[in-house]
């Protein structure tokens, strides 16, 4: 009890001396009560006073990431509702041995639905992707050896001069006049 | 679900786990994870897929594994036959894939036979270990080093390199 009180002057003491006191009324230094002088706590009926808060504009952030989400969603919405809807009602095929003396169409040898349709409606079977190779390096080894050929007949017929290239035309033998050198002693 | 491969002709080794030998009265933490991720996991899920499989009902389509012809190979084409040259590099890619997926099934093998054995794979590993190394020693010194332009040419001359080699060590 002593004690307490030895506290309590104390806590006056050094009330008075500190320059950030509190107005702290001094019978409640040992409690901290404060007067309730122009602090009053009002309650209002609504969510509280109103603030102005300032902070920087959020208005292009999040205009972009309405328009982002906008314009995946316009067609990520409909092109997942596919899938799922193909995944669900039609189903993957499943996975068979070749029935005997039956030549499976090229769709048929891929799984999901919808590679399957792809591969029927836009694309042209593997095999005939290959033939359509081969016809083409055909022409161009062909092309190849044609050119090859000419070359050669060209050196050819330059060189041996039997041929009906590299010919130069020269004067009609009949034209020419030997009636100068026809008497010996003109 | 789709099926799975044969399981006949890739035969999984018996299973060496041992008989439950419980000494304890406590619950076993083991068996009682496994319950709980059956019954959360599990279970709803074949659940869903046996909701999904009675919608499609039963007219399933299905798809086939393609079997390609044999061509001659390169060493039979004649010289200048650009059309049997192509023939047979497409031959050759497709058994370049095929001979990385068996290099690939070997691989798994493995490692399913070190994850089963822990920490004495070494010694029990012997079979696998060895048909490892045999299948990927023979997969460089066929395809090795051939690069991302590999072709069937490429390859024949690696392998006329060989047997240079093999040639001059004799």
């Amino acid at each position: 009890m002593v004690g307490m009180s030895v506290l309590r002057t104390v806590a006056a003491f050094t009330a008075r001396l500190n320059p950030l006191k509190q107005p702290y009324l001094s019978t409640n230094l040992l409690s901290r009560a404060v007067a309730r002088s122009e602090q009053v706590v009002v309650r209002h009926g609504s969510h509280g006073k109103r603030m102005f808060i300032i902070k920087p504009t959020d208005f292009y952030d999040r205009r972009f990431l309405h328009l982002l989400k906008y314009y995946i969603l316009l067609t990520g919405i409909p092109v997942a509702a596919l899938v799922t809807s193909v995944n669900v009602f039609i189903g993957e095929a499943e996975l068979a041995e070749v029935p005997e003396g039956y030549e499976p169409e090229h769709w048929e040898y891929y799984k999901h639905p919808i590679t399957r349709w792809i591969a029927r409606t836009f694309y042209d079977s593997p095999v005939k992707d290959y033939e359509k190779m081969m016809a083409l390096i055909q022409i161009e080894a062909e092309k190849a050896e044609m050119r090859q050929k000419q070359l050669d007949v060209r050196r050819h017929m330059r060189e041996k001069g039997d041929g009906p290239w590299f010919q130069i035309k020269t004067l009609d033998k009949g034209l020419i006049d030997h009636s100068p050198k026809s008497s010996p002693d003109n | 679900m789709p099926k799975d491969y044969d399981k006949d002709a890739y035969p999984e080794p018996p299973r060496q786990t041992p008989l439950v030998d419980k000494q304890t009265a406590l619950p076993n933490p083991a068996l009682i994870l496994s319950k709980l991720f059956y019954y959360s996991v599990d279970l709803p899920v074949t659940t869903f897929r046996g909701v999904i499989e009675g919608i499609q009902g039963d007219k399933k389509s299905h798809y086939y594994h393609q079997a390609f012809r044999r061509v001659p190979e390169l060493t039979e084409c004649q010289e200048g036959d650009y059309l049997c040259y192509y023939e047979a590099e497409m031959q050759w890619r497709r058994d370049y894939k095929v001979d990385q997926e068996i290099v690939k099934v070997i691989q798994e093998r493995l490692r399913a036979c070190q994850q089963r054995e822990g920490h004495s794979y070494k010694q029990n590993c012997g079979i696998e270990l060895q048909q490892f190394n045999q299948v990927s020693k023979a997969f460089h010194s066929r395809y090795g080093d051939l690069g991302a332009y590999a072709s069937s040419r490429k390859c024949l001359m690696k392998q006329k390199e060989r047997m240079m080699e093999e040639a001059q060590k004799a």
